[in-house]
């Protein structure tokens, strides 16, 4: 029978074939579970080293936050295993619009307060869209991709449709100022188009388009005086490439961080004598630059045990990829990999020089309970495909 | 989606397949994935283990910062080694620029709480800051306020975490045991506006003899961190350098005397009814070399307002910026190097000299001193009269230098204008020989030079663009040379020019170089070599008899009854000699412009082998014998260790 995706019938079909849910949790990918719960535990354990100094009277002040943070994610990501992500593509209309509302509408804060702003504050907790929009965003694209592509793979038409949507919400994370996810957001949309097949033709314009943006915006329009970035996301930018003659701010920053991390050497130097975060040497070492202080405080032993769960998570995820059960599961498991990829690589090469300095927190360290309880979310989207697609390969056994 | 098997067969349970091309693709992004990872691992294991022991190091180097500890400045001691200006440890509160928050409003508000603390005002606060901004310099504290108070000492120790960019430090102020005595000499220091952080002496002493008084910073280390807050106490390095010792030839008690003999000439002046007497100066010099014993200036004020946290409030109530100083009569003004008088008749030795050494007059030939005097070649035929109009004889040089006879010096007057014009213009000439018209060389720094009118002077002054009767009022006319004779119309001089005159009377024709610095001593008492003043110079061409004849005439001037100072020093147990001076000088004073009486006297004594020369000035004081006379009086009393009683009216001029 001929059957189109995300037509009612297909919805019905779904839900009568819904796998129960025991079926679900036997099927569950435990590895990657263990990785999650292993990068939390490290997380946490990251984070109680370097906050340890940041409030002199309360030195766990920030680790008893981030266990809370870690409890909600995690009843969150039980959660969101547990969801067929077919409800995702169903309703991926909705996801969309709410989610480019939500963000519309820190920036209009933001704009009333003259000022940068990224978070909604709900009294004991700072909200930050964006954070879960980097998950929202990717389901809803997913959604618009698998409907839109149908499996005529190659229309440029359809190509242009998704990479449209998907820049409304870039531009509006930009406008916060919010470069950095605005960056995992591209990076996330050109993962999708990539495992969502279209062709290397489509991807390689794609590809020429966003390097000629770049050296536009970067090199080629400050010249002209063209000034899209503001200087200082132009310099943080280009920084890395020229620490030496860097604008003192960046330069100082990053040489700070680069002495944070050599100066871990092989064992770390242990919270109590780590003069870089104690001292305040290493900015945002809570935040942008939480694995330089992970790295001075534990050295080389834990940052590489860090690197090494980061590993198995995006190793597990691109397995996930490959296991979905349908293209839209494939698709949003490829931008959440990828996503989650982009963040670690450019966080920990900024830390270390080799990357842009962009405000994006490391996944599961950094101190904040948006980033946390989002990537807890995306890893329970995860495992839910896993489970979904190992499920239906047994019913397809049967 | 559609659903359909390759060989064409539809089913309803293959839904979706891993194709070979997503395989791929999630291969490439597995590649991607691992060169990632490859690239940061090669990274972290380059940082961490193979420049490890660097970054460490590195990270050591980046809490130990060195710090200036600054010098406190030497001490100035008088001749006899009494302390005129000495430091006094305080609290100073400093506050890391870069220990502010990032954020504006908060940063405001900081700075608002920190200068409400020091009791200091916010622009004080945010400018300091502006300039460390300028400087480029964040790291380096800067001083919020120099001396802390006990109160906010003890609140900044208690809330040291509401403040965290304020620490307590110590430093150094000047103190004046004596007050205001020498104010105007001494000078004050301040920050080097160059240089922050830096503080050096900025006028008097304080900046003639900055190299020697201000010490060599020394160097401490300390831990830190990066907002630049000490984490550890200072470890010294280098001990800082305490300042060199100067001693200057300025006795202290002599000097508290002339200041207190101004105070006293003034209020003489006053009790005669001269209303607008309120200033005046003191030199006291050594005659044989020139050293400054005394160097008084009123009205004076109190120096210890620029030790510290100087604010406008504090120098307006000293007098010392803007409106106040009009109304306190400009006490930042030493004038006794800076402030410039027609001399009157304490210049009348000079004209002596010079005249005689151009044979115009003879010293002991007896010349005609009367009521009035008419020069013959005035074509306005202006009469110009006597001090005293109801004298009529014939008087000798001395005699008329002790009754300072005007009219027997404007005979000479007008013979120096009748010279021919190749004589050139010799009373000037023997001016500029005494050191008049030009700064005297001292060691005090800057001082104004005066005036000595020329010929070409007046050309020079007087042109088209300033005076529609310029081709009148240029032309050098008798009564040029009548004014000059007694000391005035266009002539301007210092006390201490006058000093250094009459000390050139009283050693015999030797121009001495006026100076203050005695020696200057390291901490531990090794002397330092400083350039010695110059010796005293002969006047070319001075004829010592000539000398003699002017030396006589002011020990008339003293011991004769009809002396005008005879009424003063006509019984000082030691012999002194000196002259009076009455000069009129168009002043502008609070209320009244026109003509006043400068009060001079100037002399030295013993009159046979000086050891002292004053010269002293009572502004608007009235005439010389009664108001400047009694002043120099005192000093010489405290010099010579004599009991004087208090001085009565004495008409003179």
């Amino acid at each position: 029978m001929l059957e189109y995706a995300g037509s009612q019938r297909s919805g019905v079909r779904a839900e009568r074939d819904a796998p129960r849910l025991l079926a679900v949790v036997r099927s569950l990918d435990w590895i990657l579970v263990a990785a999650v719960a292993a990068l939390v535990v490290v997380g946490l354990w990251a984070v109680a080293g370097i906050t340890k100094f940041q409030l002199p009277n309360d030195p766990n002040y920030y680790l008893n936050r981030q266990i809370l943070y870690a409890c909600v994610g995690g009843a969150v990501l039980i959660g969101a295993a547990l969801v067929d992500p077919d409800l995702y593509r169903r309703y991926w209309r909705g996801i969309f619009v709410g989610t480019a509302v939500v963000i519309a509408f820190v920036l209009l804060i933001g704009h009333a307060a003259r000022g940068s702003t990224r978070w909604i504050s709900l009294g004991f907790f700072t909200f930050q869209p964006s954070e879960f929009g980097k998950l929202l965003f990717v389901l809803a694209l997913a959604g618009l991709l698998v409907e839109r592509q149908g499996g005529a793979v190659s229309s440029w038409r359809t190509t242009l449709r998704v990479v449209g949507f998907g820049l409304v919400p870039v531009v509006l994370v930009f406008a916060q100022p919010d470069l950095g996810t605005a960056l995992v957001y591209l990076a996330a949309l050109g993962a999708m188009l990539f495992v969502a097949g279209i062709p290397w033709r489509h991807l390689s314009v794609l590809g020429a388009v966003v390097v000629l943006v770049v050296v536009g915006v970067l090199w080629v329009g400050p010249a002209a005086g063209v000034n899209v970035l503001k200087s200082y996301q132009q310099q943080r930018l280009t920084c890395f490439t020229h620490p030496a003659t860097c604008r003192a701010a960046e330069g100082y920053n990053l040489h700070q961080s680069i002495t944070a991390v050599g100066s871990g050497q092989i064992r770390g130097r242990g919270p109590n004598n780590s003069s870089q975060v104690k001292f305040g040497f290493l900015p945002e070492s809570q935040t942008d630059f939480a694995f330089a202080g992970f790295a001075e405080q534990r050295g080389f032993i834990g940052a590489a045990l860090l690197l090494g769960l980061y590993l198995l998570v995006l190793w597990r995820g691109l397995r996930v990829v490959t296991v979905a059960r349908d293209l839209f599961s494939a698709v949003v498991a490829g931008g959440i990999v990828v996503a989650l990829l982009f963040q670690i690589f450019v966080n920990v090469g900024m830390t270390m020089g080799i990357a842009p300095i962009t405000g994006i927190p490391l996944p599961f360290v950094s101190v904040g309970g948006s980033s946390l309880i989002a990537n807890l979310t995306a890893m329970g989207v995860l495992l839910a495909i896993h489970a979904r697609g190992r499920v239906s390969r047994y019913s397809r056994r049967r | 989606m559609r659903e359909e098997e390759p060989n064409g067969r539809q089913t309803t349970v293959e839904p979706y397949r891993v194709t070979p091309k997503l395989a791929r693709r999630v291969a490439l992004l597995g590649a991607l994935v691992v060169i990632g990872f490859a690239a940061l691992l090669l990274r972290l294991w380059a940082l961490q283990v193979l420049s490890g022991s660097h970054y460490a190091a590195q990270a050591v180097a980046n809490q130990v910062r060195t710090v200036r500890v600054a010098a406190p400045r030497g001490p100035i001691l008088d001749s006899t080694g009494r302390i005129l200006v000495t430091n006094q440890p305080v609290t100073s509160i400093e506050l890391s620029p870069s220990g502010l928050p990032k954020d504006y409003a908060t940063r405001v508000a900081e700075i608002r709480a920190i200068a409400h603390l020091a009791r200091v005002s916010v622009r004080h606060v945010s400018k300091l800051l502006v300039d460390r901004r300028i400087h480029n310099d964040l790291l380096d504290p800067i001083v919020v306020r120099t001396e802390a108070t006990r109160p906010m000492q003890t609140y900044l120790e208690e809330r040291a975490t509401d403040f965290p960019g304020l620490t307590l430090a110590r430093s150094y102020i000047r103190r004046y045991p004596n007050g205001s005595v020498a104010a105007q000499l001494l000078g004050y220091d301040g920050q080097n506006t160059h240089s922050a952080g830096e503080v050096i002496g900025l006028t008097g002493i304080e900046a003639a003899f900055n190299t020697f008084l201000s010490g060599v910073p020394g160097e401490a280390r300390v831990s830190v961190d990066s907002l630049g807050r000490p984490r550890s106490q200072r470890l010294l390095t280098t001990s800082p350098e305490i300042g060199q010792t100067v001693r200057l030839t300025i006795n202290a008690r002599l000097q508290v005397a002339a200041q207190n003999a101004l105070g006293y000439g003034i209020q003489l002046a006053r009790n005669q009814g001269q209303w607008a007497a309120d200033g005046g100066a003191i030199v006291a010099l050594n005659p044989k070399n020139g050293a400054i014993l005394a160097l008084a200036s009123s009205p004076t004020y109190d120096p210890s307002v620029y030790s510290g946290r100087v604010t406008n409030r504090k120098l307006a109530a000293q007098g010392l910026i803007g409106n106040s100083a009009f109304t306190m009569n400009h006490p930042a003004v030493d004038r006794a190097v800076d402030g410039t008088y027609p001399p009157g008749s304490t210049f009348k030795p000079l004209t002596a000299i010079a005249a005689l050494e151009e044979h115009l007059i003879k010293p002991y030939a007896f010349y005609p001193c009367t009521g009035t005097y008419v020069s013959p070649q005035d074509n306005s035929h202006r009469v110009w009269h006597n001090w005293d109009r109801f004298v009529n004889q014939g008087m000798d040089l001395p005699t008329a230098i002790a009754q300072s006879c005007d009219t027997y010096f404007y005979r000479a007057g007008n013979k120096f204008y009748n010279l021919p014009a190749g004589r050139g213009q010799p009373m000037q000439k023997w001016a500029r020989a005494f050191g008049f018209g030009k700064e005297s060389g001292s060691d005090l720094g800057p001082q104004s030079p005066g005036t000595v009118p020329t010929i070409g002077w007046k050309q020079r002054m007087w042109t088209k663009a300033n005076d529609p009767n310029w081709r009148v009022d240029r032309i050098w006319n008798p009564g040029d040379s009548l004014n000059l004779a007694i000391g005035q119309g266009f002539l301007l001089v210092t006390p201490l020019q006058m000093a250094r005159f009459y000390a050139a009377i009283a050693n015999g024709g030797k121009l001495v170089t006026p100076h203050v610095l005695m020696d200057v001593e390291n901490q531990n008492g090794t002397p330092v070599p400083t350039a010695a003043a110059p010796a005293p110079r002969p006047v070319a061409g001075l004829n010592p008899a000539y000398l003699s004849v002017v030396q006589q005439g002011l020990i008339e001037g003293t011991r004769d009854s009809f002396g005008t100072s005879y009424g003063v020093f006509g019984n000082f147990p030691i012999e002194i000699a000196g002259k009076t001076g009455t000069a009129q000088k168009t002043v502008h004073v609070p209320g009244y412009t026109g003509e006043k009486d400068q009060s001079w006297w100037c002399g030295y004594g013993p009159a046979t082998d000086a050891k002292i020369v004053v010269c002293a000035v009572i502004e608007n004081g009235g005439e010389g014998g009664s108001a400047a006379a009694p002043a120099a009086e005192r000093v010489f009393a405290k010099f010579f260790h004599v009991r004087v009683p208090p001085t009565g009216l004495i008409h003179s001029d």
